[in-house]
């Protein structure tokens, strides 16, 4: 894990409101360079909501985020308040943050590999080769170097993720964020995304993965963070975490799950 | 009584006159349709906006020009215009009228075959960095085009009927010509007939066209969704 004088992720008392519902009260995290963090908790706590944060899906009502040193969504106005960006420059400032959704959201129009090169083209301007080839190196690394002409259609769910996981590996981001990557896959589909998880968190890259999958955040996270009703709860490495957890509310959750 | 007259009917059946007709229906539609897809886009763009200053006029847009009959339009277009000083030739008035008419209806589906596209869509786009352009060229449109283009063709086909009521502003089409040439002729009845055929012809040469259309939108989605768009012709 290297050492880095400024996180790559700096989030400072975030809330975020639906309407009435008080969604994130109050979430501070900082994410180190090379750091693999696993945010559990139970569903409606936030979890999701915080990584859309993280990358302007969704808008923060209050607090700070900064990625890579950016306000995503926002710069830093004269009197150090912070001034919407248009759409157009929160995109590049995405380029830095790689996504992983829960059901996928592959391009169902595009083959695999298409879907690997689309953004590289159009937005990074890579020449097709070149992007193709990486694109083909890709598809290799996550086991999928056959499957490069097929349609998300003719694809089974781990198939999709880990095509998934490749395209966001294509734009060469500093951080990846996976939003439950193996919660809408069958039973026996889950190792085969899991494993590609595990040998990307050997790499060294920045990793924030929301996953009630205990197996992967034993073997691969340096810290395992607990989230409930908005905020973060308790956090500690995942020996810690799972064999001697402090709080109360933790202990509960892991006893309904484990 | 006249009664029907087959020589003649054969006769006009390949009559010049009618196809030269026949051929100002066909661009007359392409053309409008064309400015119709312009026309709407922009409108079902502004309409999905989050401002509702450009939503106005786009909602008032597709209200007028639904609310009201082509055929008024268009007239108002060729001799209530120049009134004010506003003199258009008899094809851009058919072409304005048509096309801006059709416009109004595109734009609703347009905007329906937009939503229908899963959000996810749209932020699996926006998180690998694309801006608004890039995600709706590439990733948004082409997959709302499955859901417009069979609207489309079918919008297509009302339209080269639709292309008659420029005979009333003058213009030389297929149902204009049938007129000048019954007023010459007399053989009306069979005049008329052919017209029809001509009608036909064209609306069912463009069914096949379609089908060949929808089939190549619709790949990559034949393994999951093995059932086809049926291309439902809309009596109008």
């Amino acid at each position: 894990m290297k050492e880095s004088a400024q996180p790559i992720v700096e989030a400072v008392n975030v809330h975020k409101y639906f309407d009435d519902n008080h969604v994130l009260r109050g979430v501070n995290l900082n994410v180190t360079e090379g750091e693999v963090i696993v945010i559990c908790g139970p569903s409606g706590s936030g979890k999701s909501t915080f990584l859309r944060c993280l990358n302007h899906l969704e808008k923060i009502d209050e607090g700070r985020i900064r990625v890579c040193s950016h306000y995503v969504g926002y710069a830093e106005g004269k009197d150090g308040r912070l001034v919407e960006l248009r759409e157009s420059e929160v995109a590049k400032q995405r380029l830095n943050i790689g996504m992983v959704f829960q059901h996928f959201d592959l391009f169902p129009h595009l083959t695999a590999l298409d879907n690997i090169t689309v953004a590289p083209i159009h937005v990074l301007k890579k020449n097709e080769k070149e992007a193709k080839d990486m694109a083909y190196q890709l598809l290799n690394r996550v086991g999928l170097a056959k499957k490069a002409d097929a349609f998300p259609s003719q694809l089974s769910g781990g198939q999709k993720q880990r095509v998934a996981i490749a395209r966001a590996l294509a734009m060469n981001p500093r951080l990846m964020m996976f939003d439950e990557p193996t919660s809408a896959l069958d039973p026996e589909m889950i190792g085969e995304v899991l494993d590609v998880m595990l040998d990307l968190s050997k790499q060294g890259i920045t990793m924030i993965v929301v996953s009630h999958e205990m197996g992967f955040a034993r073997a691969a996270a340096h810290r395992v963070v607990f989230m409930e009703t908005g905020t973060i709860i308790e956090e500690a490495s995942p020996t810690e975490f799972f064999d001697s957890p402090k709080s109360e509310r933790l202990q509960q959750f892991l006893a309904k799950i484990l | 009584m006249k009664g029907w007259d087959w020589s003649s009917f054969l006769e006009y059946l390949v009559s010049f006159y009618l196809l030269e007709g026949v051929w100002v229906t066909i661009w007359l539609t392409a053309a409008s349709l064309l400015i119709g897809l312009v026309c709407g886009l922009i409108a079902a763009l502004l309409r999905m906006s989050k401002s509702p200053i450009l939503q106005m006029p786009a909602r008032l847009y597709t209200w007028v020009w639904r609310g009201t009959p082509l055929l008024v339009q268009l007239i108002i277009l060729y001799t209530g215009l120049p009134q004010i000083g506003i003199k258009l030739s008899v094809v851009q008035c058919s072409l304005i009228g048509l096309g801006v008419n059709e416009g109004a209806y595109l734009s609703e589906i347009i905007r329906a075959g937009i939503m229908s596209v899963d959000r996810g869509q749209f932020n699996a786009a926006r998180a690998l960095g694309m801006n608004y352009r890039v995600m709706m060229r590439r990733i948004i449109l082409p997959q709302a085009s499955r859901i417009i283009v069979p609207d489309l063709g079918n919008r297509f086909n009302g339209l080269l009927k639709f292309s008659s009521l420029a005979s009333v502003i003058s213009l030389e089409e297929l149902m204009r010509r049938a007129q000048m040439l019954t007023q010459v002729k007399f053989a009306v009845l069979e005049i008329f007939i052919v017209a029809s055929i001509y009608y036909l012809a064209l609306t069912t040469i463009w069914g096949v066209a379609q089908a060949h259309i929808e089939e190549y939108f619709e790949r990559g989605y034949s393994q999951k969704n093995s059932r086809r768009t049926k291309t439902l012709a809309r009596t109008e």
